[in-house]
């Protein structure tokens, strides 16, 4: 608590004081971020994305000199493998080395809930890179640049209604897993605002691998669509299997399909399949976008997914804080910067506004997959 | 009635993977006396090579299924020489295999993490069975019945090599007690080998038709048949195939009914319920024998 004071002035006193860039510039050297890494474990898929695109926006801004004549821009990673104890662990070593000025972690909410009161009380700015709860942030310490999928959730489920006008619902839901619970609440509340019946809701696990029971379960129901708020890969086993068992009518998604790894595994069955997406190598428009996807693309011969694009911006955002400072910035005066900024510059998204330390994009944009592996706005057409 | 009789299907599909991967844990046990926690990592293994035989060979549904097994079962003898036949040498205790053998799931589920780049894998499209017959309006899945014929060939094979055959009396005797059975004339050595390659295999085959039926092959496959099929083998008896097969699809048909009428939150504790309650009430399992201890 004490610390969060000392931070509170620091801010109150940057926040006169601090110039619109740096003056002097940062002292040559070399400025570290302790990464937790979830490159293995259950989501490592994801873990990687997100490491792969810090990894890259640490080269791009070091090269750059954006932060100054030889100031350089690294990476400590250690590796949690999504188990909230390493990553406390992980985190007391960050906190411990003097050298580390900020962190950056976490898929699970729970491991971020977890890290959240150590990072607070040693002062230390996070910056999450995954964990979808809302009410993450505190500034002047944890940020989350993780862009909350909870609201495009619910303006998929209402274009869906309004496209397909459905009469009847049905939801799949990760039972183990508050993040989507509480989505696939604001979503049923959104569909059945509009009139339309919720006829079952069907519960799965995070771990579970074989959907084939689940499917008949909710095509027994006969619902006119089907709405999924689960995990990747539950969610792409869902759908492999209500499409094998004949489920021909609309399935709305979730930004886990995004990746073009889901593709690649499912093939045409997730074809028209809807769901929101904020960045989509596919569909890249701004300069910042592009470039992004070419760095990405060149570096780790594969597209960025949305995850990769949230690691991107959690370095970029990082460095932002750092570019206004002068000489050797400590932790609180970094967390103060952080909280100074109102708009992640550079970013992927044509816009990220940052609102109590959480970042946000402007628009829901509903895709889905083609037959033929793009992603296009959906329903095709529109 | 009709969702009630494809939820059983549904079970007995999922119930005989269980099963196919209990009948060669249980071989294990039963014969070379190893709990072995890398089992379910035989299955992954068995699943990553059909997968690699089916994308980089372009080897037909049979020939890619043979490869996984192979695979399975030959990784189960590498284990088996380098983790365990050192132990056995040793006259070292079920304790000391047992840590061995977790030390061998961690190091290859890493591998197997690796080797899939972490991600979720599937078998492509048109690789393998996918038609749906029809049993009236009731849909019957061609990997389904696949699955399910596989454990019933399995178990009736195994069970006939167990019981009726010479190797099935050696490995029945090597169970027993190793050094007598060599006086006896058997070869122990051989019987380990062979007895670590079937199980490998069977686990195999369980892993890469659960690959297939679920899309899902990773790291993670093994694991989850590792805990249900140690079930149904502590259920079915550790020393008896056919209970194993039995208690692998009743398992199966149990979690799919929980999820289905009760809850999806009580379906994996209904197994271990059953586990606990057979543990207390019945601890050589269905068909156990009473007097069958491990040494």
């Amino acid at each position: 608590m004490r610390i969060c004071w000392r931070m509170a002035a620091a801010l109150l006193i940057g926040g006169a004081a601090m110039p619109a860039a740096h003056a002097d510039g940062l002292a040559a050297g070399d400025y570290r971020i302790g990464f937790v890494t979830e490159n293995t474990g259950p989501i490592a898929f994801a873990g990687l994305s997100y490491y792969h695109g810090a990894q890259l926006a640490a080269e791009e801004i070091t090269a750059s000199g954006r932060l100054g004549a030889g100031v350089k821009l690294t990476l400590a990673d250690k590796e949690s493998g999504s188990d909230p104890a390493r990553a406390i662990q992980d985190m007391h070593q960050f906190i411990a080395d003097r050298s580390i000025l900020a962190t950056s972690c976490c898929i699970l909410s729970a491991v971020a809930g977890s890290l959240k009161p150590i990072v607070l009380g040693a002062g230390m700015p996070l910056v999450i890179f995954g964990a979808t709860a809302p009410g993450l942030p505190k500034p002047p310490v944890v940020y989350s640049m993780t862009i909350l999928p909870g609201p495009k959730d619910v303006a998929t489920a209402q274009h869906a209604v309004e496209v397909m006008h459905p009469k009847t619902a049905a939801y799949f839901v990760s039972a183990d897993n508050d993040a989507f619970k509480a989505r696939m609440a604001a979503g049923q509340h959104a569909v059945e605002a509009a009139g339309v019946k919720t006829v079952g809701v069907v519960s799965v696990l995070s771990s579970d691998t074989d959907f084939t029971a689940p499917a008949t379960q909710a095509i027994g129901y006969a619902p006119d669509m089907i709405l999924v708020y689960t995990t990747q890969t539950p969610a792409e086993g869902i759908i492999a299997a209500l499409r094998a068992r004949g489920y021909a009518k609309t399935i709305v998604g979730n930004d886990v399909l995004s990746p073009a790894t889901v593709f690649k595994k499912m093939g045409a069955t997730v074809a028209d399949v809807p769901f929101p997406i904020s960045f989509s190598a596919a569909l890249a428009a701004t300069p910042e976008a592009k470039a992004f996807v070419a760095a990405y693309t060149k570096k780790f011969d594969a597209p960025p997914d949305i995850y990769s694009a949230q690691g991107y911006q959690v370095v970029q955002f990082i460095a932002q804080g750092l570019h206004v400072l002068s000489g050797k910035p400590t932790r609180e005066s970094l967390g103060a910067a952080l909280a100074q900024i109102k708009s992640v510059e550079p970013n992927v998204y044509g816009g990220e506004p940052m609102v109590d330390g959480q970042a946000e994009t402007k628009d829901t944009v509903i895709v889905a997959w083609t037959k033929d592996g793009a992603i296009a706005p959906w329903p095709s057409g529109k | 009635m009709e969702l009630f009789a494809e939820q059983v299907l549904n079970g007995c599909a999922l119930g005989a993977l269980y099963a196919l991967f209990a009948i060669g844990f249980g071989l294990v046990f039963a014969t070379l006396g190893i709990l072995n926690a890398a089992h379910g990592t035989y299955a992954s293994w068995a699943a990553i090579a059909a997968l690699a035989a089916t994308e980089r060979l372009g080897l037909p549904f049979p020939l890619a299924v043979l490869a996984g097994v192979v695979a399975g079962g030959l990784l189960a003898l590498f284990v088996d020489q380098v983790a365990f036949q050192p132990l056995r040498a040793r006259g070292a205790g079920m304790l000391a295999a047992l840590i061995t053998s977790i030390a061998f799931w961690i190091i290859l589920d890493s591998l197997a993490g690796f080797a899939t780049g972490q991600q979720s894998l599937s078998f492509p499209q048109g690789s393998y069975p996918a038609r749906m017959y029809h049993l009236g309006t009731m849909p019957l899945p061609a990997m389904q019945l696949l699955t399910i014929a596989a454990m019933l060939v399995a178990t009736f094979g195994i069970h006939l090599l167990v019981r009726r055959s010479r190797f099935g009396a050696a490995m029945r005797a090597v169970g027993w007690n190793g050094a007598a059975a060599a006086l006896g004339g058997v070869n122990p050595r051989m019987v380990v080998l062979a007895t670590a390659f079937l199980a490998g295999a069977t686990s195999g085959l369980a892993g890469v038709l659960a690959g297939i039926s679920t899309q899902n092959v990773s790291f993670s496959l093994g694991e989850g048949l590792l805990l249900k099929g140690f079930a149904a083998v502590v259920v079915g008896g550790y020393d008896d195939v056919r209970g194993a097969a039995i208690a692998g699809v009743a398992l199966g048909i149990a979690e799919v009914i929980t999820a289905q009428y009760l809850s999806t939150s009580l379906r994996d504790g209904i197994t271990y319920a059953l586990l606990l309650g057979f543990l207390l009430v019945r601890p050589r399992g269905l068909f156990g024998r009473a007097g069958f201890v491990r040494a």
